[in-house]
C-alpha cells in the first residue's frame, strides 16, 4: 500500500485522550466478564482489534487482561469472539455505563 | 387466560429509542396503559449513530415536530464521495427546499433527540421509567409472554403485550427465541468523532448559512475493511465516522480509531476538519444485513420493532434507522393497542404488525434493496450527466416515507430517458469510469 | 420526629443541562444514612434547595423510600448561608440532619454548619464513618494531618458525611413507578445576611517540604525529582492473598502512602 499523502492539521490525541471524551457512570459490578483461561488458547485475538474502547489487552504471558469500566456496551467483542465461554456479556445495572452526550 | 386488568400496564415497551417511544405514543394514543422503560440515566443517553434523523413519519405522530425537534442543522447539500486512496469522486445535491418546513433530513444529537421523542410518549399518557435495565422476559405456562423482568428489588412487571425496542443487541428478541442465529457479518460497527469547530468555519468549509447541513456519505476511505464513512454538520461540531463490517475489521490489524485518522488525513476529508479538536467519540452496533436478518416479528404477547427487528438500512449511501424505527415502533404499538382492545394478543392477534410493516415503506425498502450497493456503484460514476444524474439522486435521496422509494432501476429508467442517453452510452462511461477510479 | 436528607441538584458547567445533573455521592450517603437511622414511626424528608429540576432528585429520594420531599424554590447561585436559613425554616425540629461534607460545584462545606447554628443543635461534620445504634450512634472524624476525631451522637444534631461512606439503596421498581406521582412540596426560599460574591477554582494547598540536600544546583533538582536514581517501585510477587495484602499495605507504608 502505498503511504497517504498526509495533510493533517489537528492535535494528535492518545487514546487515553480519546476515551476521556466520553462520559462513563462506573458501577462496582463488572457487566462483562472475561475468561482469561479460554483467551489463553485463542490465537486470533478479534477483540483486541476490534473493541472501539481498545479494552482487551494481551498480557506477556499470552493471557488477556480485561477492563469493564470504559465500555460503550457495543456487543462487538461478543460478536466477533468465536471461543463459546470466553465473554459473558451483559448491560451495566441501569443508570450506569457510557453517557453520550453529543452524538 | 389471566385478567388483563390484574396487569401493570396494557403494553410494557422496553427501550426509548425512537422505536420504543414511537411505540409507545402509539399505544398510549389508543387508549392503552403505557410503561416505557430505558435502561440509560434519560432516553438516548445510551445511543449514538452518524448524525442525520428523516422524521417524515413523525407528520403522523407529532404534528408540526419541526416546530420543538431539537434539531442542529436542516440538511440542504446531500453528497456521496467515492474515495481512492489519494482521490476522490462526488456527487453533490443541493436543494434549498429541503430546508423549510416541512423539511427532509436534520442533523440531530441522540441524546437530545430521543430524550425529546420520549417527552412526546409522556405527553400522550406514557409512564417513562429510566435507569432500568430489563433483563429478561416473563412468560406463563404455555410459553407465552407476560410481561419482563428488571433490574430493580421487586422489580417484575406484567402486561398484555411487550413490544421489544431494545436496539441491535436485543436480548428480549433473542430469548423469545425470534432469531435464528447470531451471524457477525450481520453487523457493522460504527465509530464516531464529534469534532468541534466555530460555527462559521463549518458554515464557510461547507458552503451553507444559518442552519442549514451537509451531509456526506464515503464509499471507501476505510483501509480496505469493508464498509464505508460519513461527515455530517451540527452546528459548532462536524460528525465523522466510520462503519466497519465485524468479521473484515477482526480480521485485519488497523483498530478503529487509526482507520477514522486515516480517513480524517485523506486530502479530500482533511482540508474540512482541519483544526477541529476532538469532543467526544463515541462506537455502536448496527444490523447491516437489512431483510436476510430479519428476525421472526411476532411471538405470542410479544413484537419487535426497530434495530431489534434489524430493522436498519446501511448499504452504499443510504445510512438510515432511526426513520425505520419510528415507523416499525409505530406500526408496533397501533397492533399491540389494537390486539389488546380485542383481548387476543396471541402471534396471531398480532399479526396485523408485519401486514403493516408490509404495507409501508419499511419492508418495501428493505425488500427492494436487497441488492443495491451493485447498483449504487455504477451509478456514481455518472457524474458526466449532470442533469440525469442530479434528477436520478435528487430523486433517490428524497425521503418521501411513509411512501416506500421509488425503485432505483425505474428512476434511472426514466431519468435517462428524460435526459436522452442511450444505454449504449451509459454503459460505456460508466465502465470506463470505474476503470478510471475503482 | 423526623430525621432529614439534604441533597444538592448539582448541574455540570461543561454541559449544562438537567440531564447530565445529579446529586453528589456524598449527598447519597447522606440518604442513606436518613434511611438507615430512623426510628420507626419517624418520618424521613429529603430537602433540596434549588431549581425545579431539582425535583428528579427528590423523585429519585422518594423512590427510595421517604415520607416527604420538599423542594425550596432557591438560585442555584444562593450562598450556602442563605440555602441553610431556609432549611432551617422549613425542617424545624428534626431529630438527624444528614447532607453530604460539601457539593460539587461549589465546595465549601459550609452549608452543614450554618444550617447547625439557625437550628440551634449538635453538629458532626465530615464523617468517614458511620455505626448507628439503638440509641445513639458512633461516628468518625476526618481531622487534618490524618488524624481521626471518634465521637457518640445521642442528641439532635446536623451529620455531614463522605462520599464512601454509604452506598445509596437501589428504588425498587414500584417505589419508582409510585414516585412518579408523588406530590412535591414547594416552599419559597429565604435570603441571608451573608452572600457569597465569589467562588474559585480547587487548588491544592502548598506543603511543607525540607529543603533539598546537594551542594550543586543539579544535585539539589535531582533529589528533589528522583531524576537519573533507578527508582524500584515495582516488583512482582506470587503471594496467598493474606500475604499479598499484607505486602501491599507494607509497600505503601514504606513509600509513605499510608500513615
Ligand atoms: C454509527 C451509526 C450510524 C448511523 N447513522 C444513522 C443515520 O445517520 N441516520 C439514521 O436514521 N440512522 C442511523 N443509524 C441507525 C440508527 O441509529 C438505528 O437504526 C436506530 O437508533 C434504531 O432505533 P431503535 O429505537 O430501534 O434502537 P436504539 O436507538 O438502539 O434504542 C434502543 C433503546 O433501548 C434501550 N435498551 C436496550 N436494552 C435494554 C434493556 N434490556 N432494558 C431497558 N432498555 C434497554 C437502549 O438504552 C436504547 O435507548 C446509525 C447507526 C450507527 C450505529
Ligand atoms: S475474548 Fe474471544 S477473541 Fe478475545 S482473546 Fe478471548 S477468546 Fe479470543
Ligand atoms: S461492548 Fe464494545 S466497548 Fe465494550 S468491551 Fe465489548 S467491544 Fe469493547
Amino acid at each position: 500500500m502505498t503511504a497517504i499523502d498526509r495533510d493533517t492539521n489537528w492535535p494528535e490525541i492518545s487514546f487515553e485522550e480519546r476515551i476521556g471524551t466520553a462520559e462513563f457512570r462506573i458501577h462496582e459490578r463488572a457487566h462483562i466478564v472475561v475468561d482469561g483461561d479460554t483467551c489463553r488458547g485463542c490465537s486470533t485475538r478479534e477483540c483486541v482489534v476490534a473493541c472501539p474502547a481498545n479494552l482487551f489487552v494481551p498480557t506477556s504471558d499470552g493471557g488477556i487482561l480485561f477492563n469493564y469500566e470504559n465500555c460503550f456496551e457495543c456487543g462487538t467483542c461478543y460478536l466477533v469472539c468465536n471461543k463459546e465461554g470466553a465473554i459473558s456479556w451483559s448491560y451495566p445495572e441501569g443508570g450506569f455505563g457510557i453517557v453520550f452526550h453529543r452524538t | 387466560m389471566n385478567r388483563p386488568d390484574a396487569n401493570d400496564a396494557d403494553v410494557i415497551v422496553v427501550g426509548a429509542g425512537p422505536a420504543g417511544s414511537c411505540a409507545a405514543i402509539a399505544a398510549a394514543r389508543a387508549g392503552r396503559r403505557v410503561i416505557l422503560i430505558e435502561r440509560g440515566p434519560f432516553p438516548g443517553s445510551k445511543n449514538m449513530y452518524g448524525g442525520v434523523v428523516y422524521p417524515r413519519i413523525l407528520d403522523e405522530l407529532v404534528p408540526r415536530w419541526w416546530e420543538t425537534a431539537p434539531v442542529q442543522r436542516w440538511v440542504v447539500r446531500r453528497s456521496t464521495m467515492i474515495l481512492s486512496e489519494t482521490g476522490a469522486l462526488s456527487v453533490d445535491y443541493r436543494s434549498n427546499a429541503w430546508g423549510q418546513p416541512p423539511y427532509n433530513g436534520a442533523t440531530a444529537y441522540r441524546p437530545d433527540f430521543d430524550e425529546w421523542l420520549s417527552r412526546q410518549a409522556v405527553a400522550a399518557g406514557a409512564q417513562l421509567v429510566t435507569s432500568t435495565t430489563v433483563t429478561g422476559l416473563l412468560r406463563d405456562a404455555s410459553g407465552r409472554v407476560v410481561g419482563v423482568r428488571t433490574d430493580r428489588p421487586d422489580g417484575d412487571l406484567t402486561a398484555s403485550v411487550v413490544i421489544a425496542c431494545d436496539g441491535v443487541n436485543s436480548f428480549l428478541a433473542k430469548e423469545a427465541g425470534l432469531y435464528s442465529a447470531t451471524d457477525p457479518s450481520n453487523f457493522t460497527l460504527g465509530v464516531k468523532e464529534t469534532l468541534a469547530l466555530p460555527k462559521h468555519v463549518i458554515d464557510e468549509r461547507f458552503g451553507v448559512r444559518d442552519d442549514q447541513g451537509v451531509d456526506i456519505e464515503i464509499l471507501g476511505g476505510t483501509s480496505g475493511v469493508n464498509g464505508g464513512g460519513f461527515v455530517y454538520t451540527n452546528l459548532d461540531t462536524i460528525a465523522l465516522g466510520v462503519v466497519l463490517k465485524l468479521p473484515k475489521l477482526a480480521a485485519q490489524k488497523k483498530r478503529p480509531e487509526e482507520i477514522i485518522a486515516t480517513l480524517k488525513a485523506h486530502p479530500a476529508i482533511a482540508p474540512l476538519i482541519e483544526g477541529a479538536e476532538v469532543k467526544e467519540y463515541s462506537a455502536h452496533v448496527i444490523p447491516e444485513a437489512g431483510y436476510s436478518m430479519m428476525p421472526t416479528m411476532v411471538t405470542d404477547g410479544m413484537v419487535v420493532a426497530g434495530d431489534a427487528a434489524a430493522l436498519c438500512l446501511a448499504a452504499g449511501i443510504w445510512l438510515e434507522g432511526v426513520n425505520f424505527a419510528m415507523a416499525s415502533g409505530m406500526c408496533a404499538g397501533e397492533a399491540a393497542a389494537a390486539a389488546v382492545a380485542r383481548n387476543d394478543v396471541s402471534a396471531k392477534g398480532l399479526a396485523p404488525y408485519t401486514d403493516k410493516l408490509n404495507a409501508t415503506f419499511v419492508l418495501r425498502d428493505h425488500k427492494k434493496l436487497r441488492k443495491v450497493p451493485g447498483l449504487v456503484l455504477s451509478d456514481r460514476v455518472q457524474q458526466r450527466y449532470p442533469a440525469f444524474v442530479t434528477s436520478v439522486v435528487e430523486r433517490v435521496f428524497r425521503v418521501d416515507n411513509p411512501q416506500p422509494k421509488p425503485g432505483l432501476r425505474r428512476i434511472v429508467r426514466q431519468e435517462r430517458k428524460r435526459a436522452g442517453i442511450k444505454l449504449s452510452e451509459l454503459i460505456r462511461d460508466g465502465w470506463t469510469g470505474l476503470r478510471g477510479f475503482g | 420526629m423526623t430525621v432529614v436528607a439534604c441533597l444538592k441538584w448539582v448541574i455540570p458547567r461543561v454541559d449544562d443541562d438537567d440531564r447530565f445533573a445529579g446529586i453528589s455521592a456524598a449527598d447519597q450517603s447522606a440518604l442513606e444514612f436518613a434511611l438507615l437511622s430512623a426510628r420507626p414511626g419517624e418520618d424521613v424528608v429529603a430537602v433540596s434547595a434549588g431549581p425545579l429540576g431539582a425535583e428528579r432528585a427528590l423523585r429519585d429520594a422518594v423512590a427510595c423510600g421517604l415520607s416527604r420531599a420538599i423542594r425550596i424554590d432557591l438560585d442555584p447561585r444562593a450562598s450556602s448561608s442563605a440555602v441553610a436559613s431556609s432549611i432551617a425554616s422549613a425542617v424545624a425540629g428534626a431529630r438527624l440532619v444528614w447532607c453530604g461534607d460539601y457539593s460539587l460545584d461549589r465546595g465549601t462545606g459550609s452549608m452543614p454548619g450554618f444550617l447547625a447554628a439557625r437550628l440551634g443543635i449538635g453538629q458532626a461534620l465530615g464523617l468517614i464513618d458511620v455505626t448507628i445504634g439503638d440509641d445513639s450512634m458512633s461516628v468518625v472524624r476526618r481531622l487534618d494531618g490524618a488524624r481521626r476525631e471518634i465521637m457518640r451522637v445521642t442528641g439532635p444534631a446536623v451529620l455531614s458525611v463522605e462520599g464512601s461512606t454509604a452506598r445509596l439503596r437501589r428504588a425498587s421498581l414500584r417505589g419508582v413507578l409510585a414516585a412518579d406521582n408523588a406530590i412535591i412540596d414547594v416552599i419559597a426560599g429565604m435570603s441571608s445576611p451573608i452572600d457569597a460574591v465569589d467562588e474559585k477554582p480547587y487548588r491544592p494547598r502548598a506543603r511543607a517540604l525540607a529543603a533539598p540536600s546537594g551542594t550543586s544546583a543539579l544535585d539539589r533538582v535531582r533529589s528533589l525529582t528522583d531524576a537519573g536514581t533507578a527508582t524500584q517501585r515495582s516488583e512482582t510477587v506470587v503471594l496467598d492473598p493474606p500475604e499479598a495484602a499484607a505486602r501491599i499495605v507494607g509497600a505503601l507504608r514504606d513509600w509513605g502512602y499510608l500513615g
